[in-house]
């Protein structure tokens, strides 16, 4: 019945290659993404290859230098290790902190899941900067946090403005896209199967282990993907959180396009992160597949 | 007694995980009212001097208003680029529909600053510059398309099209049965698609950082900028009243559709 | 192998009584069906005995051991969830690996054991395939393997052939009987379906709203119903009411607006139905219970030929006659029972 219905419906369509109506609601969107999405990335490209002029930012003069100069300088290298580092960080505290949140939303019943998933989202609501403010107001030297601890007679804490400053910010504003991803994951587990575990004999914790876990990692591996790619590209967070002391890639990019005015080497930089960024993806996907081998295609 | 002691230890870190994710944005929005220049605990009285400051303030007020009023632009366009895109993917696109929804949701997977540094030279090479509001328009929409057309497209595809079918059968032309009979019940897709737009816009940093000029700086970029250098609590006034703004959308949502009909469909 | 006792069960899910007061022995080795409508509870029972959920009230043993408030590891129970619950991230031999490894048995007897037992439910060389890669009956026959490679004392079956298709399930019916009296462990199988249950079951456990209703071999329950509950959820069922006049010769005398019949009873009430199956009614031959009516509607079912029969005082009879006989609707039919085949049960059960 639903087949024929199908069948039907397809009648309505034209064949292929005569231009259909509908082909109107997707042009407006698709030319627009096209000439401000597609173009400028590929201009972008383009750009990486030129070189910079005097009083100009850039001019129509392929070269390789740019590409060059961040490969070959030790300089950048430190910053993009950096870069690298602070996502990696950041990735795995989230999984940490994010997993029990994420368990807690999926076996939530009835009227407290909402509850829960809109306290999760509410942050996200509100943006980068304010929440950095929050926590300049709570780990800074006269913070909240350290005003607790001088009243605990103990010694202030160096929370911010360096590398602990930024990953506890990183963290904070990534969390919500991990506990998405897993608790995503964790629902689609069957709930007969962990209790299969336990009627076999394993222990609540056995079976977390065993079952749980396992399946719930199509939820870790895509909110790892997410949260890393968003950590390699925070600039809103490493500022205010780390000052000067926390130099890392987006920011050296941004300078150089704004205040350096050299969008060559600017773009070629903004290349190279991501470049950089897509092989470990690609490397992550490899492995993530292996370990994922009995997920239906 | 194991049980309940491991259910208990669970239940604490659970909290403690809720505090360390909603504390930042109390914090901010209490010393927004606090009367001291430190927020000291505890709290050395209420006062609205800040927020006296905040409205007393040009480049705050201006960023408000500014950034309000992109934000309504950015949904209204990304809102109709965006459904009618969705609406094509999911009805009519048959074997280009998979290739499709990569494109649109595209500029999701690929990192906000990125797309802001592509657009600001893309502008320029052109010899646009980024003079007035158009560039920033332009960006805004890059990036809030692919939630629209995600929360449409979810929307859509779990519409069931024999009521379309029953009402053509009944003499409605294909108009009429999309306004009277699609429409109304994917209103909750479109408007939640609408909402993160908006919210998307308002709160957007990444993509303003690279594309603002002088004169018309969004409210984000304007706070980004003063808290680089003062940390007095204005900054915590024009967060709260941003925050207030992200609130009172999601409130109106809920006045006027109820937010049950808001879908999750969110990135996959 | 253990017996299953369960002793004035009680079980509330907030507000709502699952299960109430139940007293249920499940013999050693016998496979018994817990069979009633949706939400009668018999799913809640099966999850009682095997630890999931702790009764309010009551006791439940394994033979003499009290497992009350045991966590389902400890219990030893093999369970077939209806969806059969396979581990999407273990292949067959993994899956039915799990119970023994975590038992701690030593690698080369987990290995034995899992052979042996895929050899029994005919899944040898699919050992590495994943669940997805299976079909629905050999999804079915790993779940089985791997509740009963642990020996279990106590086998749960909840709805297993649920998700099959017809003749794969009528299949599959006769194939786990056969297995169980094999393993010859004591078993629970809960099912909606009462072809299944009269299939399978050694008895019956009828269960309405969380109450026991009876607990009899499939034919007793058929035949001799406590109550008219029973009497209607089983098969088809015409009741005729009426009052008790006496007794004779062991048999009931009713009297009954269709006339006065005999039947067997057992109830102490004055005021009865007697439960005649469609197919104890016959065309009259002569005997002493003769009903007279006029057919309404007659179906013709191939095996069967299905009649409605009006009857005086407004009864109608659902009457299931041989296909030679000859029926018209608007004629009239005369009828009759023998007392062995009619029942009488308390008219208010």
């Amino acid at each position: 019945m639903a087949h024929a219905a199908e069948l039907g419906r397809r009648e309505l369509r034209r064949p292929l290659w005569s231009v259909r109506p509908a082909v109107l609601l997707l042009l407006p969107a698709g030319l627009f993404l096209v000439v401000f999405f597609l173009v400028p990335y590929l201009n972008m490209v383009r750009m990486s290859f030129l070189t910079k002029a005097q009083g100009a930012a850039f001019t129509n003069v392929m070269t390789l230098e740019n590409y060059l100069r961040v490969l070959g300088d030790a300089f950048y290298w430190r910053v993009i290790g950096r870069t690298f580092w602070l996502a990696g960080l950041a990735t795995v505290f989230t999984v940490l902190l994010g997993y029990p949140l994420a368990y807690a939303i999926a076996r939530a019943s009835g009227p407290r899941r909402p509850i829960l998933l809109m306290l999760l989202l509410a942050p996200l609501l509100v943006g980068a900067v304010v929440r950095s403010y929050g926590w300049m107001i709570l780990l800074g030297r006269v913070g909240l946090i350290n005003q607790m601890l001088r009243a605990l007679g103990w010694r202030e804490a160096e929370l911010m403005y360096n590398t602990l400053g930024v990953l506890i910010g990183l963290v904070h504003v990534y969390l919500p896209f991990m506990v998405l991803a897993v608790a995503g994951a964790l629902e689609q587990i069957q709930a007969d199967v962990e209790l299969a575990a336990r009627s076999l004999g394993a222990s609540p914790w056995r079976t977390f282990w065993r079952v749980t876990w396992p399946l719930s990692l199509p939820g870790v591996f895509s909110g790892g993907i997410l949260v890393f790619v968003l950590a390699l590209s925070a600039y809103v967070i490493p500022i205010l959180l780390g000052g000067n002391n926390v130099l890392v890639m987006p920011m050296l990019v941004v300078q150089m396009l704004l205040d350096a005015f050299n969008w060559p080497l600017g773009s070629a930089m903004a290349m190279v992160l991501f470049g950089l960024a897509c092989a470990v993806l690609w490397a992550y996907v490899k492995v993530m597949n292996r370990a994922l081998r009995w997920i239906p295609r | 007694m194991n049980a309940n002691l491991r259910q208990l230890g669970f239940l604490g870190v659970v909290v403690a995980l809720y505090v360390f994710l909603l504390a930042p944005i109390a914090i901010v929005v209490i010393a927004a009212f606090n009367a001291g220049e430190y927020l000291r605990f505890p709290p050395e009285g209420l006062s609205l001097r800040w927020f006296g400051r905040f409205l007393g303030s040009e480049p705050f007020v201006r960023a408000f208003w500014f950034s309000l009023k992109l934000a309504s632009m950015v949904t209204v366009l990304s809102t109709l680029l965006g459904g009618a895109a969705a609406f094509y993917v999911v009805r009519h696109a048959g074997r280009s529909r998979d290739l499709l929804q990569l494109f649109f949701v595209a500029p999701l997977q690929l990192p906000a600053i990125l797309t802001g540094i592509a657009l600001l030279i893309f502008f320029y090479s052109l010899g646009l510059g980024t003079r007035g509001m158009a560039g920033l328009l332009i960006g805004h929409t890059v990036v809030s398309i692919p939630y629209v057309f995600l929360m449409v497209g979810a929307v859509l595809l779990r519409f069931d099209r024999t009521l379309e079918e029953a009402a053509r059968s009944l003499g409605a032309s294909a108009w009429t049965s999309f306004r009277r009979v699609t429409l109304p019940l994917i209103r909750g897709g479109v408007i939640s698609g609408a909402l993160f737009a908006f919210i998307t816009s308002f709160d957007q940093f990444p993509v303003s950082l690279l594309l603002v000029s002088v004169g018309n700086t969004t409210l984000p970029i304007q706070l980004f900028d003063y808290l680089r250098f003062s940390f007095d609590p204005t900054a915590a006034a024009a967060s709260t009243v941003s925050v207030a703004m992200s609130v009172a959308v999601v409130w109106l949502i809920d006045r006027l559709v109820g937010l049950e009909q808001v879908t999750w469909g969110g990135p996959r | 192998m253990a017996s299953i006792q369960l002793e004035g069960v009680t079980k509330r899910f907030g507000r709502v009584v699952a299960v109430q007061g139940l007293t249920l022995h499940v013999r050693e080795g016998e496979l018994l069906t817990l069979l009633g409508p949706s939400g009668c509870g018999k799913t809640t029972t099966l999850r009682l005995v095997a630890g999931f959920v702790t009764p309010e009230e009551g006791r439940i043993c394994f033979g003499t051991r009290d497992v009350t408030h045991l966590p389902p590891e400890h219990r030893n129970v093999g369970i077939v969830f209806q969806n059969y619950a396979l581990f999407p991230h273990m292949t067959v031999a993994q899956n039915v690996a799990f119970g023994l490894e975590v038992r701690g048995i030593a690698t080369s007897q987990v290995r034995s054991r899992v052979s042996e037992i895929l050899e029994r439910v005919q899944l040898r060389g699919l050992e590495d395939r994943y669940p997805h890669q299976l079909s629905g009956g050999q999804q079915q026959r790993v779940a089985l393997a791997r509740a009963l490679v642990i020996n279990p004392q106590v086998l749960l079956l909840d709805e297993p052939l649920a998700n099959l298709d017809a003749k794969l399930r009528e299949e599959m019916r006769f194939y786990i009987r056969d297995l169980q009296r094999e393993f010859g462990i004591t078993t629970i199988y809960v099912t909606h379906d009462q072809a299944e249950a009269m299939v399978l079951a050694d008895r019956i456990a009828l269960l309405r709203d969380g109450v026991l209703q009876q607990v009899a071999p499939p034919e007793e329950i058929y035949r001799r119903p406590q109550s008219r509950w029973v009497a209607d959820f089983v098969g088809l069922c015409n009741f005729l009411p009426g009052r008790v006049l006496g007794r004779e010769d062991g048999l009931l005398v009713v009297d009954t607006p269709a006339g006065v019949v005999r039947c067997s009873g057992a109830v102490e009430a004055n005021r009865v139905l007697v439960c005649v199956r469609p197919e104890s009614l016959r065309p009259h031959l002569g005997g002493r219970n003769r009903i007279v009516g006029v057919v309404r509607e007659r179906t013709f079912l191939g095996n069967l030929l299905d009649l409605r029969v009006a009857c005086p005082a407004g009864l109608m009879l659902r009457v299931q006659l041989s296909p030679s006989e000859d029926a018209r609707p608007g004629e009239p039919l005369q009828l009759e029972f023998r007392p062995e085949d009619a029942w009488a049960v308390a008219e208010d059960s």
